[in-house]
């Protein structure tokens, strides 16, 4: 079988890996071509911090809390191993503060170490009265994309720097099924009201002295227009902008000038920090993930599609939850196409 | 008014801790730090320095809690601060893990760092060889960068700083009229107290910017410590060992202990090694007596014997130093006006 994914960002990527672990041996043969127009270090994915954390609240889409427990084990078991500084995968604990207790977030059984702060630890934040500290991951996309490359080079997954114009497109080359993780861009492979950018700037900053994550919730504003601070293995992200309908990918001056106001009382030490490079992204913001199958009719035959989109903010969040899926979906189709073991008899 | 001549001995982070408190606190008194070695050749400068405590048999808990509670609150306000990274101190979170459970499961400590609790069983998984283990978030002050930071203040505040090695106590005694010994180890030869002995203590440091947690083992000679541009790992305690060398078969120890807590330890780039001996005593001398020097009785205050501690405690006793110094003037105005 001939699985041909569009999309090189951490869905994409990812989502062949399961297809292949899952597979490779029950499929033969089994031919995975990824096909992008960005690759890394230019995708979405690798602009972002790399924090492993859901928005608050799942709002009752409790599959997405699955998925996103099931990234988070994924990548907690990945640590033991000497892989794990290859993958960029590590543990960071911080601080989420809010203006008014709230209720406990979706994420507090999955993390480690989740707590109430202390009276202390909220002196420690003036504006800030009630939130937790939890020990949660960071899995940071430049090192992590090059080492899903690098992981499905070595089994024969082949890439291709070329942008697809239509899912009919590769299954006139003999793409058995076409896995659809085309981010914010979807829209132009299939029209997709739903699916909407959510702008992000952030700042890049070497501040070595910073070892927690400090992200600040607005209920009013909204999620991520809000001052955060994560540091990574080596530069800090601070950011704070989600601009909903906004498609520009170019920083802008007003928005680091807000960015870094705020983070600056919200951290003081920030005031030594050199900074960088500034960043926009584009975060394929959608009212729930679109992971499901699409057989499209085409002729005489039918183009299987998988979709696997929209994760908003939390593409590196969600990812192994969505691509093992995605790879159960390919599964249906395995046996519907009768490829699988059962064929040999 | 004359001004009363007061001599700090020692630069390490006992010696510049207590020259500060004095000088910022008795602006009439003239301050100056004599030593012989000065940052980055000081026993502080190679300490991870991670604020933590151990317990002293003999000086009453109340006054250790002090000195704790002093220390962490002074250098909190700091790393709360923008000064966090010239002074070299910020907030480090992490886990203390046990072999087996201890016997005390919530040190004197537990209530001056910051959301003290016990490990979950998720969190202990990680270290298979432990049974038991806290979770907080502590200091971390790098004298490196916080002794320079520390001179600067010392010196805003009219100290002035001379290098000298000062081979008896006798030699201070026409200048000054109050003696202040910081001088760790030293104190053996400078105030001949046999009391004092090395622990000798040999770190690494390593480059891993992917590790932000602290993992100590609760016996205390395994030790993996994240610091702003290296991480500190860890450790020896070897009594009476006087050695400033690096041994090999420490360095392949270490490096061993740590990985087995922290597998990804051991792929980390060694940037260097170091040697220090920990000014060790049954209990740290912090008390004021009068000495005869020269046909005077000059009034020396001690603050000396932290061992491993000294990062930990530097400014609580700074802090309990600076009364004993109030308590010896305010004996010399009694006796200038009989």
């Amino acid at each position: 079988m001939r699985v041909a994914v569009i999309g090189a960002g951490v869905i994409g990527l990812s989502t062949a890996q399961s297809i292949y672990e899952q597979y490779h041996s029950i499929v033969s043969p089994l031919t995975i071509e990824v096909y992008a127009d960005r690759f890394t270090p230019l995708t979405t994915s690798d602009g972002a911090a790399g924090f492993w954390q859901p928005y608050l609240y799942d709002k009752g889409n409790i599959q997405e809390t699955k998925w996103n427990k099931e990234t988070f084990d994924y990548l907690l078991s990945c640590l033991s191993s000497p892989e794990s500084i290859k993958m960029g995968v590590f543990l960071q604990s911080g601080y989420n503060l809010c203006t008014e207790p709230v209720p406990d977030p979706s994420f507090k059984d999955i993390v480690l170490g989740f707590r109430q702060l202390t009276e202390r630890e909220l002196q420690m934040f003036p504006g800030y009265n009630y939130g937790w500290f939890n020990t949660a991951l960071m899995v940071e996309g430049k090192t992590y994309l090059p080492w899903l490359m690098d992981w499905l080079q070595k089994r024969g997954v082949k890439f291709y720097h070329r942008k697809i114009d239509s899912f009919k497109e590769l299954a006139e080359t003999g793409a058995d099924v076409i896995i659809n993780c085309t981010g914010i861009r979807s829209g132009e492979l299939q029209s997709d009201p739903e699916l909407k950018p959510g702008r992000g700037q952030i700042v890049k900053v070497d501040a070595p002295w910073l070892k927690h994550w400090i992200l600040t919730h607005n209920f009013t504003t909204g999620v991520y227009n809000s001052p955060y601070i994560i540091p990574g293995s080596r530069l800090v992200t601070v950011g704070g902008v989600f601009q909903l309908g906004n498609w520009s990918e170019q920083s802008n001056s007003t928005d680091h000038k807000k960015i870094w106001e705020n983070a600056c009382q919200l951290e003081p030490s920030l005031k030594h920090a050199r900074i960088v490079e500034d960043w926009a992204g584009l975060r394929p913001v959608r009212s729930k993930v679109r992971l499901e199958r699409e057989t499209i009719p085409s002729g005489a035959t039918a183009i299987e599609v998988i979709h696997n989109y929209g994760h908003g903010g939390f593409g590196l969040t969600i990812h192994r939850g969505c691509a093992q899926e995605a790879a159960r979906l390919f599964g249906q189709i395995v046996e519907q196409k009768g490829k699988g073991p059962k064929a040999r008899l | 008014m004359k001004s009363v001549r007061v001599v700090v001995v020692g630069a390490g982070v006992i010696g510049f801790s207590t020259a500060v408190c004095i000088a910022e606190a008795l602006p009439f008194c003239s301050v100056t730090l004599l030593a012989e070695k000065f940052s980055p050749d000081t026993t502080s400068d190679g300490a991870a320095g991670i604020l933590f405590a151990a317990q002293f048999p003999d000086i009453p808990l109340d006054k250790q809690r002090n000195w704790f509670k002093d220390s962490f609150d002074h250098l909190l306000a700091i790393a709360q601060s923008e000064h966090s990274p010239n002074a070299g101190v910020m907030l480090s979170s992490g886990w203390q893990i046990f072999k087996e459970v201890p016997a005390n499961k919530k040190p004197f400590w537990s209530e001056f760092v910051i959301g003290f609790r016990s490990m979950t069983e998720r969190e202990l998984k990680r270290f298979p060889e432990h049974k038991f283990g806290q979770a907080f978030t502590t200091i971390k002050c790098e004298c490196s960068s916080y002794l320079p930071w520390l001179e600067k203040r010392f010196r805003k505040a009219g100290g002035l700083v001379e290098q000298r090695k000062v081979n008896n106590i006798q030699e201070l005694s026409n200048k000054y009229d109050i003696i202040v010994n910081c001088s760790g180890l030293g104190s053996k030869t400078l105030v001949g107290d046999t009391e004092v002995y090395p622990v000798r203590g040999q770190v690494l440091k390593v480059e891993a910017p992917w590790l932000q947690h602290f993992i100590r083992d609760g016996d205390g000679k395994t030790y993996i410590y994240p610091g702003i541009h290296c991480v500190t790992i860890g450790g020896t305690r070897q009594e009476d060992d006087w050695r400033l060398q690096v041994d090999e078969g420490d360095t392949k120890s270490i490096l061993e202990r740590c990985s087995r807590l922290e597998p990804s330890v051991g792929k980390a780039k060694v940037l260097s090694e170091w040697v220090g001996l920990r000014p060790s005593r049954r209990n740290p001398r912090v008390e004021r007596e009068l000495v005869q020097l020269q046909g005077r009785r000059v009034p020396v205050v001690h603050n000396y014997g932290h061992g491993g501690w000294g990062v930990t405690l530097a400014w609580g006793t700074a802090l309990d130093a600076l009364g004993l110094v109030r308590q010896c003037l305010h004996e010399m105005n009694l006796h200038a006006k009989l």
